[in-house]
C-alpha cells in the first residue's frame, strides 16, 4: 500500500510539473529519491532515507532503504533500516531490521539483525545473522588488525 | 453350533475396525525428551519436540520450540520453532521467531517471523 502511495506521488509531482518540485524539499532531509524509469549509476552514500523505485547500480548506504516494487538494485547496499519489495542482485547489509515483502526477488548475500519475510518473496543466495556469525564480519577486521600488526613488527625491525 | 461361532465372533471384528477407521487422520506427537538417532517418517503430519539427529520425511512437519534436528527434513509443509542444523526441503516452509537455523533451504514459498536467526544457503525453485 504505502509503495503504490509513494509512487503515486511521484507521478503527480511530475505530471503537475516544476511548480511543486519547486516547494525546497529541503537538502537538510539527506533524502534520495529515485523515481520509477529513472536509472543511476554510481555511489551513494550519507543518505538518511533512499527511496529507489528506478533503478540503481552501485553502491548504496543510507539509514533508511526502501526499495520499492518497481525498483531494481545492483550492488551492494547497507542501512539500518531496509524494505525490499521489488529486485535486488548483490549484497545487502541491514544492522537493524530488513523487511522483505512478497514481491521482492532478491539474488545474493543477505546480512541482518533482524529479517522479516513475507510468505511469496524469492530469496536466492546467502543469508547470515549478525549477531551469530561473528566470524563473518570479523574476517575484514582481523585481516586489518594482521595488516597492521605486520606494519608495526616491520617498523620495529 | 452355528450360533455359538457368530456371537463370538461379532464382538473381535467390530474392534478391529474400529481402530483402523478412527486412525485415518496420521498425527504423530512426539515430546521432548525423546531423543531419536535414524529417520522419522510419515504420510500425514508429525509435530516434534525432541532431538532427532537424521532425516525426517512427511507431508507435514512440525518443528516445535525447544526441538533439535540435524539432518535432512523434507515435506510438504514446514513450521520450524525449535532449532536446525541441515538441510530442509518443502514447498511450503514457515519459520518462527523462535527458530535458529544453519545449513541449506530449498523452498517454493517461504515466511519468515522476526527474531529468527538463519544462517543458512536459500534456493528457490518455482
Amino acid at each position: 500500500m504505502d509503495e503504490n502511495n509513494t509512487d503515486m506521488d511521484e507521478n503527480s509531482t511530475e505530471s503537475v510539473g516544476d511548480e511543486i518540485q519547486s516547494t525546497p524539499i529541503d537538502n537538510d532531509a539527506k533524502a534520495v529519491n529515485i523515481g520509477s524509469g529513472v536509472r543511476v549509476d554510481g555511489r551513494i552514500e550519507g543518505a538518511e532515507t533512499s527511496d529507489i523505485s528506478g533503478t540503481l547500480t552501485g553502491t548504496l548506504k543510507s539509514s533508511n532503504i526502501n526499495i520499492n516494487s518497481k525498483g531494481a538494485f545492483s550492488g551492494d547496499m547497507s542501512g539500518h533500516e531496509i524494505t525490499i519489495s521489488g529486485s535486488v542482485d548483490g549484497e545487502i547489509n541491514s544492522e537493524d531490521y530488513l523487511i522483505v515483502n512478497n514481491s521482492a526477488n532478491i539474488k545474493g548475500v543477505i546480512e541482518y539483525t533482524s529479517l522479516q519475510v513475507s510468505y511469496g518473496a524469492r530469496i536466492q543466495g546467502t543469508l547470515r545473522h549478525r549477531g551469530s556469525v561473528q566470524s563473518y564480519s570479523s574476517v575484514s577486521t582481523d585481516e586489518v588488525k594482521e595488516d597492521e600488526i605486520n606494519e608495526n613488527h616491520e617498523g620495529d625491525q | 453350533m452355528a450360533l455359538f461361532g457368530s456371537s463370538e465372533k461379532k464382538p473381535e471384528v467390530k474392534t478391529e475396525f474400529m481402530f483402523d477407521t478412527e486412525s485415518t487422520i496420521n498425527q504423530s506427537t512426539l515430546a521432548k525428551d525423546i531423543k531419536i538417532n535414524g529417520s522419522l517418517e510419515s504420510t500425514d503430519y508429525i509435530d516434534f519436540s525432541g532431538h532427532l539427529t537424521g532425516t525426517i520425511k512427511s507431508s507435514t512437519i512440525n518443528l516445535k520450540s525447544g526441538s533439535y534436528v540435524k539432518g535432512t527434513i523434507t515435506a510438504d509443509t514446514i513450521t520450524i520453532e525449535g532449532e536446525v542444523d541441515g538441510d530442509i526441503q518443502a514447498k511450503d516452509i514457515y519459520i518462527k521467531s523462535t527458530a535458529k537455523i544453519k545449513g541449506n533451504i530449498r523452498y517454493q514459498n517461504i515466511d519468515i517471523q522476526n527474531g529468527s536467526i538463519i544462517n543458512a544457503d536459500l534456493f528457490y525453485s518455482s
